[in-house]
């Protein structure tokens, strides 16, 4: 069966409840009418006694004063009046009935006192010895019964009365008290559907105001939660997304002039072109996924932390771009001290590799790129192009180029500053970008622990 | 043939169209960004743009409804929304990359024959070819075709300068569900050489098939 907290609560109190009341008006009920019983013994007691003492006097006085008459006149005429008043007498002498107004017969032993149905109307009968005669004595209690069945009567309308009043007010008390928590089962209902978008009723100061509150900090945390999920999942769907499209362009490029070859009588000069588009595009293909695989692998493995000198790192950077960077005309300075951090050698190379290649790539000839560190933070400069704050936000994300045909023409996968970040969360460092069209961009690798 | 502008930001991929349509017998004119694209396709000056949807500064949706020109987007973009959208802005065609170059040469040639119509013929060494009554004349006297020779002249002419296989002929020539054999194409190559003399122009390309050299 399907009940509510409440109904459940309701039925169980009710049954309890009217359990009680009948028990409590049942043991009422029998208390009242036994002492009604006893008090009707006493007097039907007290009266046979007062007979009994009457009908001894009167027959000791009947026969002192003449021995012709018989007992029996005595007898009708106590049997006479009594009968009148309720009470049926009857005398015995040795087993033998002398005088009875009882309708019926009725066994009885001397010295008992017992309820019996004469007629159908119930008497307490007496039975005792008066003067060698056994005197029953059945006393008219019918009002007894009346008594009993009016008290029955009012006591079971008043239990009715009362049971249909506590089961109203119940009722509604209950309802009432059980309305916040059906509100919570609503909105848990709807948040089942997913509509996080609703919150618990907290009025109040009661468990069920408690439990909304707690209620609504569990939903909270499941909101926060679930939009991080979807803002991660919506990230993974861009990358795949970008990366198909990235995809497309050297496939197209490759594709393309690998049928040009094939189709057109060409001349020696653009067999060479052709094959060299081809060859670069292979090539950034290749790179991509080099890059794709490296980001994985950082992302996927904790790098192996050594006490490493942070200045060789930048030094070695500088030594490795230094042949680009004269050739674009470009100064690359290395300004460094002694500083020592926790770090993968590898990785920060790989790191400032790529910052200074790109600084490489924004400055025109005659700029100048500098590295630096110190012991928090290490950076690298450089005093070429910049970047807007559009451009800013969106540098670490995979495929983002500020300058689309320029990067590609130098080879870019758009991908090295995703990798950075990877690698500087893998250190526990953050990433910092400051910029300014024309003046030139400044990265800083800011070490948090 | 026909005077085209190429918008594409990718060097490789717009050399690579320009490359093509040229030896198909197009001017080509290329543009690198969204700005240029519409300045140069406002002049009315083209047949057709070829447009890429993702252009720097402008993107090719947003040209397409300020240009009077016929256009086919070519995009890296293939969700069937993309394409609808194309479409519906009033693109003439649509070419996703990668594409095969003779699809792009034949998408090119479709639109040109919509917009433009027919090109009516078609000359080379003494040879005239008349697409619109279906005839051809060396030296002004008519050269009797069969209606397969023609249509093989035809697809050799869309796509001179280009190698064709035997088996993108027949595509072409005798639809795809020809069963024959494609020593079928041999013999009607053979006749179009015979009865045009051009055997030193429609050349055996060694394991790919033939090309009309022009």
């Amino acid at each position: 069966m399907n009940m509510r907290f409440w109904q459940k609560t309701y039925i169980l109190t009710l049954i309890l409840f009217l359990v009680c009341l009948n028990a409590g008006i049942l043991s009422l009920t029998l208390f009242t009418y036994s002492k009604s019983v006893r008090s009707a013994e006493e007097s039907a007691g007290a009266e046979q006694y007062y007979v009994a003492r009457s009908f001894e006097r009167d027959l000791e006085d009947m026969l002192a004063a003449s021995r012709a008459q018989s007992p029996s006149l005595l007898m009708t005429s106590y049997g006479n009046y009594y009968s009148e008043r309720g009470v049926f007498l009857s005398f015995e002498r040795n087993g033998r009935t002398v005088f009875s107004s009882l309708p019926e017969e009725i066994e009885a032993k001397s010295g008992t006192i017992f309820h019996k149905k004469i007629g159908g109307v119930r008497h307490i009968v007496i039975c005792s010895d008066v003067s060698g005669y056994t005197m029953i004595f059945a006393k008219n209690v019918d009002s007894l019964d009346r008594e009993f069945r009016a008290l029955t009567l009012t006591y079971m309308l008043t239990a009715l009365g009362v049971s249909a009043l506590l089961a109203a007010v119940l009722y509604f008390i209950l309802k009432s008290l059980s309305l916040p928590l059906e509100r919570l089962r609503e909105t848990t209902a709807k948040i089942g559907e997913g509509d996080l978008s609703v919150s618990a009723d907290e009025s109040g100061k009661d468990e069920f105001a408690l439990l909304g509150k707690s209620f609504n900090s569990m939903l909270g945390t499941i909101k926060s939660q679930m939009s991080a999920l979807e803002a991660n999942a919506e990230k993974k769907q861009m990358l795949v997304d970008n990366m198909a499209h990235e995809l497309r362009t050297p496939l197209t490029v490759i594709r393309g002039y690998a049928e040009y070859l094939e189709r057109a009588a060409v001349s020696e000069e653009e067999r060479l072109v052709a094959s060299r588009y081809i060859v670069s595009e292979a090539e950034r293909l290749t790179k991509m996924s080099e890059i794709l695989l490296d980001t994985a692998y950082v992302r996927e493995n904790p790098p192996e932390m050594a006490e490493i000198a942070l200045d060789e790192v930048l030094c070695g950077t500088a030594e490795r771009l230094a042949p680009k960077a004269k050739e674009k005309g470009v100064e690359l300075v290395c300004d460094t001290e002694n500083v020592t951090v926790s770090g993968n050698a590898l990785l920060l190379s790989m790191l400032f590799d790529n910052l200074a290649d790109n600084a490489l790539k924004a400055c025109a000839a005659g700029g100048k790129v500098v590295l630096r560190c110190s012991s928090d933070s290490a950076s690298v400069e450089d005093n070429g192009k910049g970047m807007n704050e559009e451009e800013l936000l969106h540098i670490t994300e995979p495929f983002y180029r500020t300058d689309k045909s320029r990067s590609r023409a130098e080879g870019g996968a758009g991908l090295g500053l995703a990798l950075c970040k990877n690698i500087a969360e893998a250190h526990g460092a953050k990433l910092r970008f400051e910029s300014k069209i024309g003046k030139g961009t400044k990265v800083f690798f800011d070490f948090t622990t | 043939m026909a005077n085209i502008l190429i918008a594409e930001d990718e060097r490789a991929i717009n050399d690579l169209i320009k490359l093509n349509l040229s030896l198909v017998g197009h001017k080509c004119e290329q543009v690198f960004d969204g700005a240029s694209a519409l300045e140069r396709a406002l002049s009315g000056e083209h047949d057709l743009v070829i447009l890429d949807v993702m252009l720097p500064e402008l993107s090719g949706f947003e040209i397409i409804g300020q240009i009077k020109t016929p256009v086919i987007f070519v995009t890296a973009r293939v969700s069937v929304e993309d394409r609808l959208r194309g479409l519906k802005l009033g693109a003439d065609d649509y070419i996703v990359k990668p594409f095969e170059i003779l699809e792009l040469v034949e998408r090119v040639k479709a639109v040109l024959r919509r917009t433009k119509g027919e090109s009516e013929a078609f000359e080379f060494d003494g040879i005239r070819v008349e697409f619109d009554t279906r005839r051809v004349y060396k030296d002004g006297a008519e050269v009797i075709l069969k209606p397969k020779e023609f249509e093989l002249l035809s697809a050799f002419i869309t796509n001179r300068n280009l190698a064709l296989s035997r088996e993108k002929l027949i595509e072409l020539v005798w639809d795809f569900d020809y069963e024959g054999d494609t020593r079928t194409v041999d013999v009607h190559v053979q006749k179009l050489r015979q009865k045009l003399g051009i055997s030193e122009r429609l050349k055996t390309v060694y394991k790919t098939g033939y090309r009309l050299e022009i």
